[in-house]
């Protein structure tokens, strides 16, 4: 029986928005078809995982007070969460986890937040704590040259500014920034998205483009992923897009 | 003479709207705010007020609280409609007053949102504050809560009136450490029922100490984040219980508390909660025993809070769920009924519900017992439908319908018993649709 592992960072503490509901999909699509589903987790306090063991790394958001701690412990795994990225690990990183492996984080008061740098983007607080980009958001992702419409909902005061390779076009909502053109950060296995929703849950190829790449490295093959049936995710989709974009 | 002027125009307003057959809601009070926000100074009221503020149950605990007083005879002011802000209670005080602004009643009793307690009560003297809980809300889910209960813990260091507390959530326990000269604090709590768990079931939120920040330990979890607890670093949770219901038992709906057992139309755990509150307030007044447990036996809420109808000789259950608490609370009452049910849930993403529906990934929807079909409708019909076949309910026996009506009209294709989950916006309407449905 196949298997992936993945380890799901700070569950307890990166737990807003649903984001938790990106396992359950991931685990569901892959016990669908019959593979297992390891999930590991890590929060502060435990002890230190191996990063490079596992297939897919996945943490999502959390309040924005918490970036502080978060940081403190994470950087103590910067070597290794590297050496899993150069390996091939995948990471999917949402909200909160998205800014730290940035640069750093500029609070409102100037504060700043060191990130990873593993990347070189970085964020900054808007100075009016009221004002947040929030609301539905559909990008245009390009997976495995295949254009795909993801959708999400956003929820960050945060700007990310620097980001070379985007996750995609904003088709609807702001983006990295307050009406920007690009959302998020993808890098060949790395995707790092303000999209909540949770995201997975009604972006089917994007998940199966996760699975389809962790495993085709894991069993070093080209593997066609059997078909589910996604009929309330396509409702779903269509629902949502003719409602954002206008478009059937 | 400016205020003499608001309220007698407001008063003619109000008997305007009456004709038209129109209650205001808030209008009246918006109006006299804008007017003159320092207005809550001018009322003349000489009876103790009572204010209930929690995340979920406002409404129930207030109208129980009230019914009861009522039913002891004495004369009650009350926002039962539910409109907490400060213009809703403000409406309700401008309806019942005299031109001068004095208040003929027994008793004021208010539910107030979270948020407004500090406001409204900077001006009107509060002699009673009761507590429920504090959960996470659909609309602040940004660590939100932590800065409500800082805000409220923040008005109660000068205030020395009573306060009733649910002594089994740490988010609310902790307010009775805020003010050391305050004598006036009053815990209540629910002993350990059959279906409580040794580890949380439900999303919740008091997970580390509020004094020393250390991870809370629980001896049993009754739902979400509330039942026993205790800091294993500074003893935070010890508190000396008031009221204490003792015998839950939810198939008979009844529990006892010092020797009396009291018998209710409801059978949620989180209801028990809210009705020890209203006995502990009951209490303080020194309201006659007997005349509670009377008043308690009948007390019911026609307005899709826990109500239950007959539809067509179908049983049917219909709660309200604004956030994942209440959904939860609702899923547990199924799953504590062992007989053949379906389950219509209703989400909507309108600007009162919050634009965000992600909140469904907190509900438990893990085994549940007897469900043989789900029918899902409201504009997000089909996210909670994703969301139920992916906790592994059979997607064969799940129905989404965005159209309400038709969803109703399947729901009823069947005669076994229906539990139905609205969120805010939706509830009413879905209650008039299954109303409607009754022949
Ligand atoms: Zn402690």
């Amino acid at each position: 029986m196949k298997e992936l592992k993945i380890l799901y960072l700070y569950p307890d503490i990166l737990e807003l928005y649903g984001d938790f509901g990106n396992i359950q999909v991931l685990r569901y699509r892959l016990e669908q078809r019959g593979i297992k589903a390891i999930i590991d987790s890590y929060s502060i306090g435990d002890i230190a995982p191996d990063f490079t063991k596992y297939d897919l790394v996945f943490a999502g958001g959390g309040a924005d007070q918490e970036q502080g701690i978060l940081s403190q412990d994470l950087l103590k795994h910067k070597d290794n969460i590297k050496k899993a990225i150069d390996d091939g690990v995948f990471f999917l990183l949402i909200c909160g986890a998205y800014q730290l492996f940035g640069k750093y984080y500029k609070g409102v008061e100037g504060n700043i937040i060191p990130g990873l740098e593993i990347f070189d983007y970085y964020t900054e607080a808007i100075e009016d704590r009221k004002k947040r980009c929030i609301g539905n958001i559909v990008i245009e992702a390009n997976l495995n040259g295949n254009p795909t419409k993801i959708i999400g909902f956003e929820n960050h005061g945060g700007q990310t500014y620097g980001v070379s390779s985007p996750f995609g076009n904003v088709l609807f909502g702001n983006g990295n920034q307050f009406g920007a053109l690009d959302e998020g950060f993808f890098l060949n296995n790395v995707i790092a998205t303000y999209l909540h929703g949770p995201l997975l849950s009604k972006n089917p190829e994007l998940t199966d483009f996760i699975i389809k790449y962790c495993l085709d490295r894991k069993y070093d093959e080209n593997i066609t992923l059997e078909d589910l049936d996604d009929t309330f995710e396509n409702q779903c989709r269509e629902q949502l897009l003719y409602r954002f974009l206008n478009v059937s | 003479m400016k205020n003499f002027f608001i309220i007698l125009i407001t008063k003619i307003l109000y008997i305007i709207l009456k004709i038209a057959g129109k209650n205001g809601g808030n209008f009246l009070g918006k109006l006299a705010y804008d007017w003159n926000s320092n207005i809550f100074h001018y009322f003349k009221i000489d009876c103790p007020i009572i204010a209930v503020t929690a995340t979920n149950g406002k409404t129930m605990t207030n109208n129980a609280i009230g019914y009861v007083f009522k039913t002891a005879d004495k004369k009650v002011i009350s926002n039962i409609e539910g409109n907490n802000m400060e213009t809703g209670i403000l409406s309700t005080l401008l309806k019942s007053c005299s031109l001068t602004g004095k208040i003929k009643a027994d008793y004021c009793v208010f539910e107030v949102d979270e948020g407004y307690i500090p406001i409204i009560f900077k001006d009107l003297k509060l002699d009673t504050l009761v507590i429920l809980n504090f959960f996470r809300d659909q609309l602040d889910r940004n660590g939100e809560v932590e800065s409500l209960i800082l805000k409220i813990n923040e008005f109660l260091k000068n205030y020395t009136g009573n306060l009733i507390l649910n002594a089994d959530d740490p988010n609310v326990a902790r307010l009775g450490m805020a003010n050391s000269e305050n004598n006036n604090v009053y815990y209540f709590s629910v002993d350990q029922y059959d279906y409580a768990t040794k580890d949380i079931k439900e999303a919740g939120e008091g997970k580390f100490c509020p004094f020393c920040n250390t991870r809370i330990e629980y001896e049993y979890y009754q739902y979400s984040h509330i039942g026993k607890f205790k800091c294993p670093n500074c003893g935070y949770g010890d508190n000396e219980i008031y009221k204490f219901a003792t015998n839950v038992d939810l198939k008979n709906r009844c529990f006892n508390i010092d020797d009396i057992t009291y018998q209710i139309r409801f059978n949620s755990i989180y209801n028990i909660y809210n009705f020890v509150a209203v006995i502990t307030c009951a209490s303080l007044y020194n309201i006659d025993k007997e005349i509670v447990r009377q008043a308690l036996s009948e007390f019911v809420l026609n307005n899709g809070r826990l109500e239950e109808l007959e539809i067509n000789n179908i049983p049917t259950i219909i709660n309200l769920a604004k956030n994942p608490t209440g959904a939860n609370v609702s899923l547990r009452i199924l799953n504590e009924d062992d007989s053949e049910k379906e389950l219509l849930f209703v989400l909507n993403d309108n600007i009162a519900d919050g634009f965000d529906v992600s909140w469904i990934w907190d509900i438990n929807f893990d085994t549940l017992n007897n469900v043989t079909r789900i029918i899902t409708s409201g504009t997000r019909a089909y996210d909670i439908a994703i969301r139920i076949k992916t906790s592994g309910f059979s997607p064969k026996k799940i129905e989404p319908y965005l159209d309400l009506s038709d969803a109703v009209k399947n729901l009823y294709k069947t005669d076994t018993k229906k539990y139905v989950i609205a969120n805010y916006t939706s509830l009413q309407p879905t209650r008039k649709e299954i109303l409607n449905f009754n022949q």
